[in-house]
């Protein structure tokens, strides 16, 4: 009995212990709960906020995807739209010039040189249509002296991947400049002199010509246009110029009053022209070029036997590092001229049987950045209009006393500045070492695009 | 891989065979983009360059190199050229695909385009600096020089990372 109390006894202790236990646990549980709601409240906070950070991240990329979206559309519309602009092409250059002679500032002018506009037209993937029109000397009037030209009037047609077809009025692939004669192209302010009287640039005529180029980099080109007329040439009349921008715009060239630009041209006799070039090595261009042809019948009475002309010239360039390094050496023929000049004896502007000319030229990049560029440059040239005559009066030779000599050499240092690779500031200083005289300062900006 | 380019007067290579000659039997992906206005920004800010259209066509090959196709204007018509990229970006190959110009095709000498192969983002690329010019063809050359360092600058701004 005694054994059942205690044991009753024991039992009632451990189910107040229980029962305390109990209690005491319960206490401790109802902390805990309150810790983790606390705890899940901060957690459905955060993920309140992170809510609100992807929704303002969505709200961004669907505005992106609007833009995207707008963007595309208005590329879409702009290559759908189709327009009579899309297969023509415009284009121009320009330049002007300020020519001061160091010996006489009165005589100092300034020019607009040049204004030319290119209009051309694609008709299909093979055939094109280029067009030049120039304003010389800003205003082309009667009692001014400017001239209002068509340089180039051409359709080309390609062939193949290596042949195409030209026809119309287009540039004579003759040297450096003729074919590039934009400002930006060459150094200085004015054209070199070379290009001008024995070349004369911008030499265009009237024909039909073959073209190509090799991917290993042989360029030629061929064809059959019109030619010299030499009474195009005033043997009257000797050479006068008070300044040399007077001289460069003075025409004297013996090839550069008789070419005959497809104005009205006389084509009883047409002539021939070849140019080959090879520019497969990087920064490498050698070239040479000959025309030639019978110069177009003076007078059908008179027989002068025929007068041949021909025009030669080899070329190079060479572009190693930032040097820039040119040459050119061009050289004419007229056969037959005696019996020409016997028509004028004692003129003193007599047509010559040999006329040449050459230059070297070295330019540095000083300064270059993906906009600007400084090049300052020198140039030596040479040009003789009158290497040799027949037919004249025994003991008379041009120039006669008053008229500038026929042939000159001549220095010019300067700088080109370009603003961007279409705009260029140009400055120089040039000397004559037989027209004295004629040395200038000159300054000149020049516009291609 | 629908013809991007249309068909021009010369076309030395269709864009098939410029990805078959630039990436022989590689398998190229379409990964064309249209760049965000900031970073057309930054390309132009980078390249000096214009970008004419916010539009790159791009192929990313499996070996993680990229095949670009771009177009500028030579003298006034268009040039179509592409550049292979190695993984790391470096210029592996320029190609001509298609010239209109009647002068100036010498771009498409082999030597000329040698010039840019192993140049990558932040080379000069400059005209009569790194990059010779062929006397004659000087707008194509620059413009061309000019279009390859605008790629190069999308490749760094979009394609890199």
């Amino acid at each position: 009995m005694k054994l059942k109390k205690i044991t009753l006894a024991a039992a009632s202790l451990g189910l107040t212990l229980a029962v305390t236990h109990a209690g005491i646990a319960s206490a401790a549980d109802s902390t805990t709960t309150d810790a983790k709601t606390q705890k899940l409240e901060e957690q459905i906070d955060s993920l309140a906020q992170q809510l609100n950070a992807l929704k303002a991240e969505l709200n961004q990329v669907k505005a992106q995807n609007q833009a995207i979206v707008a963007q595309q559309t208005e590329i879409a519309t702009k290559v759908a739209a189709p327009s009579p602009m899309e297969n023509l092409s415009l284009w121009g250059y320009g330049e002007a010039y300020y020519s001061q002679p160091i010996h006489d500032n009165s005589k100092s002018q300034a020019d607009l040189a040049r204004a030319v506009f290119g209009i051309g037209y694609r008709f299909d993937d093979k055939t094109t249509f280029n067009s030049e029109f120039e304003v010389e000397h800003a205003i082309a009037s009667s009692e001014d002296a400017g001239e209002m030209e068509v340089e180039q009037f051409y359709v080309d047609h390609q062939i193949n991947n290596s042949i195409a077809l030209k026809a119309g009025l287009f540039l004579i692939p003759s040297g450096l400049l003729n074919l590039k004669h934009e400002p930006t192209n060459f150094f200085g302010v004015q054209r070199n002199f070379v290009e001008t009287f024995i070349i004369p640039a911008t030499w265009r005529e009237g024909g039909i010509g073959a073209h190509g180029d090799t991917d290993i980099g042989i360029g030629w080109d061929v064809g059959v246009t019109t030619g010299v007329k030499l009474s195009g040439r005033d043997a009257t009349t000797g050479l006068k110029a008070e300044t040399a921008l007077d001289l460069g715009n003075s025409g004297a060239g013996p090839l550069a009053a008789t070419h005959q630009e497809l104005s009205l041209a006389n084509a009883s006799n047409l002539s021939q022209y070849l140019a080959l070039g090879y520019k497969g090595i990087p920064g490498l261009n050698v070239g040479a070029s000959v025309f030639t042809g019978k110069a177009a019948t003076q007078d059908p009475t008179v027989n002068l036997g025929g007068q041949r002309v021909t025009l030669w010239e080899a070329h190079s360039r060479w572009t190693p590092a930032k040097f820039d390094l040119s040459a050119l050496y061009a050289r004419g023929t007229i056969s037959n001229t005696g019996a020409y000049n016997a028509l004028t004896p004692g003129a003193p502007n007599p047509t010559p049987s040999a006329f040449n000319g050459w230059y070297v030229q070295g330019a540095y990049n000083v300064w270059q950045n993906t906009t600007y560029r400084l090049a300052p440059f020198m140039r030596w040239e040479y040009y003789n209009m009158g290497e040799s005559f027949s037919g004249l009066v025994p003991g008379f030779e041009p120039p006669q006393a008053g008229d500038r000599s026929l042939s000159d050499h001549v220095f010019t240092a300067g700088l080109n500045f370009y603003v961007t690779p279409n705009v260029v500031l140009k400055a120089d200083y040039q000397t004559f070492s037989i027209n004295e005289d004629l040395s200038r300062l000159e300054l000149g900006l020049g516009v291609a695009f | 891989m629908a013809a991007v380019s249309p068909a021009y007067a010369v076309t030395y290579l269709s864009l098939d065979q410029a990805q078959a000659l630039m990436f022989p039997g590689a398998l190229l992906t379409p990964a064309s983009k249209i760049l965000t206005a900031e970073q057309v920004a930054a390309v132009e800010k980078g390249s000096g360059v214009r970008m004419s259209s916010p539009q790159v066509q791009a192929w990313r090959s499996v070996d993680g190199g990229w095949f670009l196709l771009d177009q500028v204007i030579g003298k006034h018509e268009l040039i179509s050229y592409a550049l292979a990229l190695d993984a790391s970006g470096v210029i592996r190959q320029v190609e001509i695909l298609d010239y209109r110009e009647s002068y100036g095709g010498e771009i498409r000498v082999p030597a000329w385009r040698k010039q840019f192969v192993g140049k990558k983002s932040g080379a000069p690329l400059l005209l009569d600096d790194d990059i010779k010019n062929i006397s004659g063809a000087t707008l194509s050359c620059r413009h061309i020089t000019e279009g390859i360092r605008k790629m190069l600058a999308v490749y760094a701004t979009a394609l890199a990372h």
